[in-house]
């Protein structure tokens, strides 16, 4: 019998096992099978393969049932992912259903999850600007969390690395606050953009209105060639998926490449229980799978593990890791585990209107928008909160019809619309600060339908983040005002936390193994096999989308962990 | 479906490349006589002239499928209260079934219908005219014939002169 379990420990064992095919995901999978290892990348979802699994991505709009309005049933089904800007008729394939894994929310939490391959790099926003020394010396200087181990020089070279593969547009704007990065043509402004952003540096030493950089090939490179990518056809329908690999996602790039190297094993359907712990070895050896069709549990091995199953996830995979060296979680000796989660604050918005380039109109469409990095507390605690927010920002003109008639004046009137004034809006990206408070946790007794605890979710908005938006909305107000746009509305959703689809932390890098969980290397500081390059390795949010960082980190970890498995480090 | 489409004549030639699959009712919650006077009334609200008018571009198919899947109980009762209700005020106002009236006969109802003081009445109009808009704007004919949507523009240009403006797009 002992030979027959060796024999399936054998056919189980892996140099590397990835658990997530996500945007941190896809990039460990597509390095470590890069530098030769044998890689197996659990997803707990479906497969999704680029372009064949996108059903919708080449249906008209008269095609949709319901021309992208969600049914009744769907919507009173789902009240959560419902209140996701990105489902709608065309998406639902992609989000994950409210009643088929349940969380607890101990304080409301809309948690946004898409779970197959590709996970949610397929339906992403796309924004990805670099982080600053700002970002990284934030905490050290203001005593909001832990001292980052690493500066933005750690990371810049990776930063450009991921770039390079990825295609990013966006334009050197020589901004400290906001690194330029290995860009390719930036998307255009409107008339009314560039108004805004000439009356903005005329007006502001400190504030900048840029164009957005983002994950969109505006020409195609030979790299993206080779990966079957072309350049981005401005259909603005990304979240269905993409057919010319126009946008970064997994799918389109990092998991076809790493499929190529044929060192990859991609298994779908696979439900990470937990992460197994040997005390002999001291380290970790492989991880739990429930198949999530036949609910059976399965043991992989492998030398290495790479957590990258989205920041929430990741918390449970380690909190659910129990053993007698670890009772509280893997690597959470110090009790931080699931701790200082953080996220952003997307609940302001401002609109206004624009009576001016009205001999000029916009043609074709644009799948990103200008951006205005943070300008508050960037150099000194100036003001009444801790840290700041960076906004998006976008002018458009509609057409207009007079719908009041009936018969065929209606006909004639929809038919030969007028155009509308400009409109003008912005919202609103705050960082919130990571408290003890904010806290992930397994609950005692309710289990999700492969077994495993349910996750419990404690996080909400404070007096820093309120002062926040108030400030934002009387900046942008006044920002607004010196353009001269007219009918000022500003708002606040009071939306609970998660809609921003960017939680973060609750295993947060830090320099010392009391007060954090990862090293430098995005390290687990008691178990050194273990790498953890998601979401939840963020030590604080600061105001830039995540997803590029988390790019970067996960190739310079992996860069690490085989350098270090060939030194016999781990 | 099938008893709908009786009511026209013959298909026209831009009819061809119409996908029936599309416009499909899953749930017929309407009479036939209930679905004849939505067809009646898109028909109204945005008729035939040089171009086909809603009824033949199936928008009260359309209309119906909205209500059924995507609308609450109350509001479809509405719904079938209404088209119940719209031969009585023809009658009252015309003498006439509403599918008899005259167009203006039909167009001064429809506007009594938009002013009304009953909220249910005001509603069901309401309704049935942004349904209606809807689903002729968003319907194959129009988008490719009349509005001429890109589905792959291909490009942004920020600046250019109003004249060379085509219409902004929905996705």
């Amino acid at each position: 019998m002992s030979y027959l379990n060796i024999d399936a420990q054998a056919l189980n064992t892996y140099d590397a096992i990835v658990i997530g095919s996500g945007i941190s995901g896809g990039w460990a999978a597509k390095e470590l099978t890069g530098k030769g290892l044998r890689t197996l990348v659990l997803e707990r979802g479906r497969d999704v393969r680029h372009v064949t699994d996108y059903p919708t991505t080449n249906m008209q709009p008269w095609e949709f049932e319901h021309r992208n309005q969600l049914k009744r049933e769907v919507r009173e089904a789902n009240p959560i992912i419902s209140k996701c800007y990105a489902f709608y008729e065309g998406t639902e394939q992609f989000f994950v259903k409210d009643a088929e894994h349940p969380y607890i929310q101990e304080k409301p939490f809309d948690w946004i999850r898409g779970y197959q391959v590709g996970g949610k790099s397929l339906m992403w926003a796309r924004q990805t600007q670099r982080w600053s020394d700002f970002d990284f010396e934030g905490p050290a200087r203001d005593g909001f969390a832990v001292d980052w181990p690493i500066r933005y020089a750690d990371i810049a070279p990776w930063y450009s690395y991921v770039e390079k593969f990825a295609g990013i547009s966006g334009n050197k704007d020589g901004l400290a606050t906001l690194p330029d990065g290995e860009f390719l043509p930036p998307h255009e402004w409107n008339c009314v953009e560039k108004h805004f952003q000439q009356k903005v540096a005329g007006k502001y030493k400190d504030r900048h209105v840029i164009m957005g950089r983002a994950a969109h090939i505006s020409q195609a490179k030979p790299i993206h060639f080779q990966q079957g990518r072309a350049q981005c056809q401005h259909r603005t329908i990304c979240e269905r998926g993409c057919p010319f690999g126009g946008y970064f996602s997994s799918n389109a790039s990092t998991i076809p490449w790493a499929a190529k190297t044929g060192k990859m094993t991609l298994r779908p359907n696979s439900v990470v229980h937990s992460i197994i712990y040997d005390e002999k070895k001291g380290r970790a050896t492989g991880v739990r799978v429930v198949d999530a069709n036949t609910k059976q549990m399965t043991e992989y091995y492998a030398r290495v593990i790479f957590l990258n199953a989205a920041a929430l996830n990741s918390n449970l995979v380690l909190l659910n890791s129990t053993s007698h060296r670890f009772p509280n979680g893997l690597g959470n000796d110090s009790g931080v585990l699931g701790k200082y989660a953080a996220f952003h604050n997307y609940r302001a918005g401002i609109s206004a209107e624009y009576d001016g380039n009205l001999d000029s109109t916009t043609d074709g469409r644009r799948p990103n928008s200008p951006y205005i990095p943070r300008f508050r507390n960037v150099h000194k605690q100036e003001m009444g909160f801790l840290r700041g927010y960076a906004a998006g920002f976008s002018a458009g003109r509609g057409s207009r019809s007079d719908q009041s008639g009936v018969g065929a004046d209606l006909k004639e009137s929809l038919l030969n619309p007028k155009l509308g004034g400009w409109y003008v809006g912005s919202h609103m990206m705050g960082e919130t600060i990571p408290k003890e408070s904010n806290y992930l946790a397994l609950d005692a007794s309710q289990k999700d339908p492969f077994g495993i605890p349910q996750l419990k979710i404690s996080i909400a908005y404070d007096d820093n983040d309120d002062k926040m938006v108030k400030d934002y909305q009387e900046q942008l107000t006044e920002m607004f005002t010196e353009a001269g746009f007219k009918n000022i509305r500003v708002r606040d959703s009071h939306a609970s936390p998660g809609l921003d689809i960017h939680e973060m932390g609750g295993v947060r890098m830090g320099k010392d193994p009391k007060t954090s969980m990862l090293n430098k290397w995005n390290q687990l500081h008691a178990v050194k096999n273990v790498f953890v390059t998601d979401g939840a390795c963020m030590t604080s949010t600061s105001t830039q989308n995540p997803s590029l960082t988390y790019m970067a980190l996960t190739a310079r970890a992996a860069d690490y962990a085989v350098k270090a498995m060939k030194q016999g480090l781990v | 479906m099938a008893g709908a489409l009786g009511g026209l004549i013959s298909l026209p030639a831009w009819a061809n490349g119409w996908s029936t699959e599309t416009v499909q009712s899953t749930q017929h919650f309407l009479s036939i006589n209930q679905a004849d006077q939505l067809a009646e009334l898109v028909e109204t609200i945005i008729p035939v002239t040089d171009t086909p008018g809603a009824k033949a571009l199936n928008v009260h198919q359309f209309v119906q499928k909205m209500v059924a899947d995507c609308y609450d109980k109350t509001t479809q009762e509405n719904l079938q209260k209404g088209l119940d209700s719209l031969d009585d005020l023809a009658k009252a106002s015309f003498n006439k079934t509403f599918a008899e009236g005259d167009t203006a006969q039909r167009t001064a109802l429809l506007t009594q219908l938009s002013k009304s003081t009953d909220t249910a009445q005001k509603d069901f109009y309401s309704l049935v005219k942004n349904l209606t808009i809807r689903g002729y704007m968003t319907s194959e004919y129009v988008m490719t014939n009349l509005t001429h949507y890109q589905f792959i523009p291909g490009h942004y240009y920020g600046c250019v002169p109003v004249k060379a403006k085509t219409a902004s797009q929905p996705k």
